[in-house]
């Protein structure tokens, strides 16, 4: 079975996840601020840069930019998938639910897919906004280079990829710590190292090409697919409710 | 409200010849710490068993591995004869489960919790489904609610209808009233009998012996994760307290009346007291009947008779003969 296929529990669980997101105040926090800044540092970025007056130029302004949308989709599932167990787990709701016709991977696939739909439409709402701006207020000189068909390519390619990363990382740390922080933090600690091919393709120091690009995600979708199964193996109910 | 009948009988047919629930040699481990011994029990189709004992004596580890949440080191547990292990997926669409503590999802309406387990299930109408088992435990009007702003009875009926909602045949409750003030109490006792009624089985831990004597069909004593009684509450009275009978009459008894009751076959002692007296009998259930009989043709007006001690008295009872074996155990 596809790790996206959706059998009625893991729809039902990706609804009953959604709903309870809505309802909790600190990952609607995360999941509305955290893309608005993401949206608004890179416009403010281009709007104020000059020719000859910024550092690094054109290329690096776009580079940060595009930085700052990577980022979306690996910061914002810290918080909802270090919720994903603990949260069950503090609401002692974590029992009942496994006693559901669930199987572990019905489990984790309704839990991956609340967090990484969400935040691949953020983050690629997000992006989309910020082409509409540079398309309708963004001088030339900018433009061109914002306008780089390899960032939109590079971009609808590694979303999903990186959102999937970030999600099965936080859970692995979910299932096992004790506080939602800790699991965020720790996380966090693993995470941060592996956007720095991101960084090195969007300053151009790896040139980002429709070939680096997909060789990428060739890499982080091996990630995923190890990681999976590594989840898939390691999910032990009986550790998760603490028996 | 007919809730399970259809159900029910889908169940029948796939797996007629298998008891509700059977526990065969079931035991579990907790590093070197022994949750369960041994146990092996069966419950009948619409049975309702009621799983007593101290704290840590082994009835939720019992019924955590019938709820397919831990696995059972030694031996084997069905539920409709499914194998709880092998099978888990099965189970988990037979069985209906309510915690000990409600465990809803606070921040979800009650019918958004009540969704998420008809659509888990998937509930062929779960609009309806939600309606009967909120109607069920008398939640009607309520569904819109926020289930963190309930009170803790209230909380533990939205528990109850989310376990019912798929119309599990076998109900596994750990503890139902736990907490719950009399009137709440009463009213969650009244619905597990009427669940019984329309063809559900319910396995349930309690504390309380009082509730367990009236609801239960059957009854097993646990401690220290062992089964040290089961049967009705009647016999574990019988065999705890000896079968002892009080039986008040209208005036003080004759010689010859004493006599009759004395040499009255099935009655094993008697202690008299000025217009009553206590009767060890040696089967409460066959024996009383000839008792009153032999009272009434030897010309006894009698007002009343009842089982001296009940099932609370025969529990405190056994706790206090397993006590010292079990210390002596401890201490070596």
């Amino acid at each position: 079975m596809s790790v996206w296929t959706l059998t009625p529990p893991v729809r039902a669980l990706v609804r009953k996840e959604l709903r309870e997101y809505r309802q909790h105040r600190m990952i609607v926090l995360t999941a509305t601020i955290l893309p608005i800044a993401f949206l608004v540092l890179p416009v403010l970025n281009l709007v104020f840069y000059q020719e000859g007056r910024s550092v690094g130029g054109v290329d690096v302004a776009v580079g940060q930019a595009m930085f700052c949308f990577f980022l979306c989709p690996v910061i914002i599932p810290a918080t909802m998938a270090a919720f994903a167990v603990i949260g069950e787990r503090d609401q002692g709701t974590l029992e009942p639910l496994l006693t559901l016709p669930l199987s572990d991977g019905d489990f984790l696939r309704g839990k991956l897919l609340a967090i990484v739909v969400p935040t691949v439409l953020a983050s690629v709402g997000i992006y989309v906004v910020y082409m509409a701006f540079v398309v309708a207020a963004v001088h030339g000189e900018v433009r061109g280079p914002a306008l780089d068909p390899v960032w939109p390519f590079g971009f609808a390619l590694m979303t999903p990829l990186l959102a999937t990363l970030s999600t099965l990382v936080a859970m692995a740390f979910s299932a096992r710590a004790k506080d939602i922080r800790v699991a965020e933090h720790l996380s966090g600690l693993v995470l941060l190292p592996l956007m720095l091919p991101v960084m090195l393709l969007v300053t151009r120091t790896i040139p980002a090409n429709v070939m680096t690009w997909t060789v990428f995600a060739a890499v982080v979708g091996a990630c995923d697919f190890m990681l999976w199964r590594a989840s898939l193996r390691a999910f032990d109910r009986e550790r998760a409710i603490g028996a | 409200m007919l809730l399970w009948r259809r159900e029910r009988a889908d169940y029948e047919t796939v797996s007629a010849p298998h008891p509700a629930i059977a526990l065969m040699g079931a035991s579990r481990l907790f590093g070197e710490t022994v949750a369960l011994q041994p146990l092996d029990l069966e419950i009948a189709r619409g049975e309702i068993f009621g799983l007593l004992g101290p704290n840590g004596s082994g009835k939720t580890t019992t019924l955590r591995i019938l709820a397919t949440l831990i696995r059972p080191s030694g031996g084997g547990a069905n539920v409709l004869g499914h194998d709880v292990v092998g099978e888990a997926m099965e189970v988990r669409r037979l069985i209906g489960v309510m915690p000990e503590k409600p465990s809803l999802y606070e921040r979800l309406t009650i019918r958004d919790n009540l969704a998420f387990w008809a659509d888990a299930h998937s509930v062929a109408e779960p609009g309806r489904a939600i309606d009967a088992a909120l109607e069920f435990v008398g939640l009607g009007g309520r569904a819109n609610e926020r289930a963190g702003q309930l009170s803790k009875g209230w909380k533990q009926r939205v528990a109850l209808a989310r376990a019912i909602v798929h119309r599990p045949p076998v109900l596994l409750l750990d503890e139902p009233s736990s907490g719950l003030d009399p009137s709440a109490a009463a009213a969650m006792e009244r619905m597990i009998r009427e669940l019984v009624a329309q063809g559900a089985t319910v396995l349930m831990n309690t504390h309380r012996l009082a509730e367990a004597e009236r609801l239960c069909d059957r009854v097993a004593i646990l401690r220290h994760g062992r089964m040290l009684e089961a049967g009705t509450p009647r016999q574990l009275r019988d065999r705890l307290l000896g079968g002892v009978v009080r039986v008040e009459l209208a005036a003080t008894p004759d010689q010859r009346l004493r006599f009759t009751v004395e040499t009255t076959p099935g009655v094993a002692g008697v202690e008299w007291r000025q217009r009553a007296f206590l009767a060890r009998l040696r089967d409460t259930r066959t024996d009383t009947p000839k008792l009153v009989a032999r009272l009434v043709q030897g010309g006894a007006e009698v007002l009343a008779v009842e089982q001296a001690g009940d099932l609370e008295e025969a529990y405190l009872e056994l706790m206090a003969r397993t006590e010292e074996p079990w210390r002596e155990k401890a201490a070596a």
